[in-house]
């Protein structure tokens, strides 16, 4: 806060005598008042709306509003109260300035408006591993003769391996190295709500128009078009259009393109015309590089042992690793000092699940509970339909959520033997993939376990 | 505490009391209570919504000295239901007050009247008036329908009062119409000029005293104090605009008419006045008449001609019939003297030989 600004050290007492006054009292005293100036002589000059306001500030407030101010400073003298002009009452809003020094930066979101790429992404922080050096190899060659090597790019893997990171990467040395080229990024999100509202707008045309112009388009999470069938047939439209002058077109998706549901056939084969590439899991090495640059780049250097434990403490995608590497930086720029092994256990201890110490009991508990049967009827030899299905997911979940042993399970049921443990835990298996209903029921038994 | 009222004595303090309560919920609890205090200096009733408050006397007699708050609708609705001549007792113990009258016997719980603010007298009363309580009643309640009623502009919802020269001057204008009422002051000395709220002198002159009062005020507060008690309000501090340089300083045409002919020719055309409650005024001094006309195209037309003395030349102009008729309610005078000073200028009515009033009507667009 301010002090010597009269608004920012009027919030403050207002929110100090919120706290020690009743809301009707507050409402009625405070609603209509401001500091209209700190004077020169230290003296602040409250103004009010009339004389009964002034009379009971003098009378019951002075003293509380007193201390408020010289609890922010010992400066300031004695407050004054002043009746003011009713139209001087409303004060116009002051523009909200902006603080700089003690905000954490947020620039690695700053987005660059006109091509929507986020200059963050670059080939200098992208790390090149065994897993990613086939994409980064195609990206390469794309980039040294955009429109003719691959045509279309389409680049895919699961969440998290850096596919984004990869793609706009290319957009961001393309503009470097073709200055005076256009580029353009978007989501296929984007492109479906920006066609919709052009068809709304009754623009479609302009549309069209706004797509072709680009000498490279990226489109990311190509995915989410599916069942999008007017989107689809318009991006079939452009997909000619910019293939058809050579433009080069990078897309991404989570699954190949002939995984994905609901697309057409016709834009399925064009998307797969080019070259297709999978990024697959980051092996540890890769993961080790990837939060030791990604460390370097904030300017916090890690020792080895916390780079190792950081990279294999957790399997998952590197959106997760990047967050706690961001955890990590964080508590080093308010520390001051990197961390050691110990803290960053410490600190990272919400990003590792939960480990889970249920009793068998527990489990049959709930299970037979979610089922609505009697939890003794588990452990008895009972065949009935409705008993051996819970018994087979509670089989299930032991094995496969808490990694108890066949033949531990087979005993703690009951005494079965463990080939029908494994028989059920393979039935329930093969049963989840098929069976939706069977899924979310398991899905429910485990938020239920938590 | 403890005391006895007259039950006549009770109702009237309790309404006039109550009005200066506060009426909107979510303020303060006690802003919406009678504060009544009973000590040496006899019974009094407060009651405050911080715009105005009012320090009422009340003859009665003492038993044990005492202040209490209670809501004002309850002790309301009590006073109103009152009948019959009588006393009613207050009897305050705990933080229950009992009221006794006749043969009932009613209990009502208090509020804390701790936070009950000071009711603030103006801090150097040097500009201060005698004058009869019933003439500033009639001043404000007439004067006081001409202010705006918008928040926008504080000064044009309030009352201009200008002392000068032994006469007291009250404007008020909402930039459609304006008022002025001169009344003139016995004691000539002191001079001064303040803004009352319009809002507030209506509850003032509702609450005053037919006798003469103290009327004093300072740069944000005025008070009229009587034998009664004491009334206070916030004043307006704001500039009032320079109303004198908007009256036509002559006239290209005046007429007289009698003021029942003009009251009821008005009122028959207004039947016909269109949504913007338009009403043409005719001035036609070869015809020696005044005319009004008004059509609407759903319901029809009509004009209406009254006799009239008229000098000057004709002129047709447009009002606004609700400004027109208010000068009615302005001035008691048996003619009414119009004067137009041209298309487009306001209009000017006075009564005859009622200097007091100045009413100006701004014409609507042709």
């Amino acid at each position: 806060m301010d002090k010597g600004n009269p608004r920012e050290l009027w919030e403050y007492v207002l929110t100090q005598i919120e706290l020690s006054i009743s809301p009707a009292n507050f409402n009625t005293w405070f609603r209509n008042s401001f500091i209209v100036k700190i004077g020169e002589d230290s003296v602040i000059y409250i103004g009010v709306p009339s004389q009964f306001f002034k009379d009971w500030y003098l009378k019951k407030f002075h003293s509380l509003l007193l201390k408020i101010v010289r609890d922010v400073s010992y400066e300031f003298r004695n407050i004054e109260y002043l009746i003011v002009k009713d139209e001087h009452r409303k004060i116009p809003k002051e523009t909200k300035n902006v603080r700089g020094a003690m905000e954490l930066p947020l620039d690695e979101f700053y987005i660059n408006k006109s091509d929507s790429l986020n200059p963050r992404y670059t080939f200098e922080t992208f790390v090149i591993g065994s897993f990613n050096n086939l994409a980064y190899a195609a990206s390469q060659a794309v980039l040294n003769r955009p429109g003719i090597t691959y045509n279309p790019l389409f680049i895919y893997g699961d969440t998290g391996r850096g596919k984004t990171h990869l793609i706009q990467a290319i957009g961001n040395q393309f503009k470097k190295q073709y200055p005076g080229q256009k580029v353009f990024y978007l989501t296929s999100e984007k492109f479906v709500v920006d066609y919709t509202d052009s068809v709304q707008a009754g623009t479609a045309n302009r549309f069209k128009d706004k797509y072709r112009h680009y000498d490279l388009l990226i489109m990311d999470d190509i995915q989410f078009l599916s069942k999008k069938e007017k989107s689809e047939e318009e991006l079939f439209h452009l997909f000619n259009a910019l293939h058809d002058m050579n433009k080069q077109i990078i897309f991404s998706s989570d699954r190949s393109p002939v995984s994905i549901p609901d697309i057409t056939e016709r834009l399925k084969g064009r998307l797969a015309s080019g070259m297709t590439i999978d990024i697959g899991e980051p092996d540890p090495e890769s993961r080790m590089a990837i939060v030791k640059k990604k460390a370097a780049s904030h300017g916090v250097i890690l020792s080895d042992e916390v780079i190792e434990y950081v990279a294999t403490s957790m399997s998952g995608s590197i959106r997760e690793l990047e967050g706690m590497v961001n955890s990590i930086i964080c508590h080093a720029q308010v520390k001051g000092f990197a961390p050691d092994i110990a803290e960053v256990r410490q600190s990272l201890r919400s990003f590792t699940r939960p480990q889970k110490n249920i009793s068998v009991k527990n489990v049959v508990d709930r299970v037979a509970e979610y089922y609505g049967i009697d939890e003794e009827s588990i452990y008895e030899k009972t065949r009935r339909r409705e008993v051996v299905r819970p018994r087979q997911v509670i089989m299930y979940l032991l094995r496969e959520d808490f990694s108890a042993s066949y033949p531990t399970i087979g005993t703690k049921l009951g005494g079965r033997d463990h080939t029908t443990v494994i028989h059920s835990c393979e039935k329930i298996k093969r049963e989840v993939i098929v069976d939706s209903e069977l899924a979310k029921e398991i899905q429910d038994i485990r938020t239920l376990l938590v | 505490m403890n005391i006895s009222i007259e039950k006549k004595e009770f109702s009237e303090a309790v309404h006039t009391a109550s009005r200066f309560a506060e009426r909107k919920s979510g303020t303060l609890p006690v802003l919406s209570s009678i504060l009544i205090l009973a000590g040496d200096d006899g019974i009094k009733m407060r009651a405050t919504n911080l715009e105005t408050g009012i320090d009422l006397k009340i003859n009665g007699e003492v038993k044990s000295d005492g202040v209490v708050a209670i809501p004002a609708v309850v002790l309301q609705q009590i006073a109103s239901s009152l009948t019959n001549d009588g006393k009613i007792d207050l009897e305050h113990t705990g933080d229950i007050v009992s009221l006794v009258s006749g043969m009932g016997k009613s209990s009502i719980k208090t509020v804390p009247y701790d936070d009950f603010p000071l009711i603030p007298f103006p801090e150097n009363p040097k500009n201060r008036i005698v004058l009869p309580g019933v003439l500033l009643r009639s001043l404000f309640t007439t004067v006081a329908s001409c202010a705006s009623t918008s928040t926008i502009r504080p000064e044009l919802s309030s009352i201009y009062i200008v002392i000068e020269g032994g006469i007291l001057t009250a404007v008020a204008t909402d930039s459609f119409r304006l008022a002025e009422k001169k009344v003139p002051l016995s004691n000539k000395g002191t001079q001064g000029k303040f803004l009352i709220p319009a809002k507030n002198a209506m509850e003032i002159a509702q609450a005053l005293p037919d006798d003469d009062i103290i009327m004093s005020f300072d740069e944000n507060q005025c008070a009229f104090v009587g034998n009664t008690g004491m009334i206070v309000s916030r004043l307006t501090n704001a500039t009032y605009p320079d109303y004198r340089q908007i009256i036509p300083k002559e006239s290209i045409v005046e007429a007289i008419v009698l003021r029942k002919d003009f009251e009821m020719a008005l009122k028959r055309t207004t039947v016909f006045s269109d949504s913007f409650q338009k009403v043409r005024v005719s001035f036609d001094p070869k015809k020696k008449s005044f005319s009004f006309f008004a059509r609407n195209a759903d319901i029809g037309e009509s004009s209406e001609t009254l006799p009239a003395q008229i000098s000057g030349s004709a002129l047709d102009i447009s009002f606004n019939h609700r400004y027109l008729s208010a000068v009615l309610a302005l001035t008691s005078a048996e003619s009414i003297s119009i004067l137009a000073s041209g298309i487009g200028r306001p209009l000017i009515l006075k009564g005859v030989g009622d200097t007091s009033l100045l009413y100006l009507v701004s014409p609507m667009n042709q």
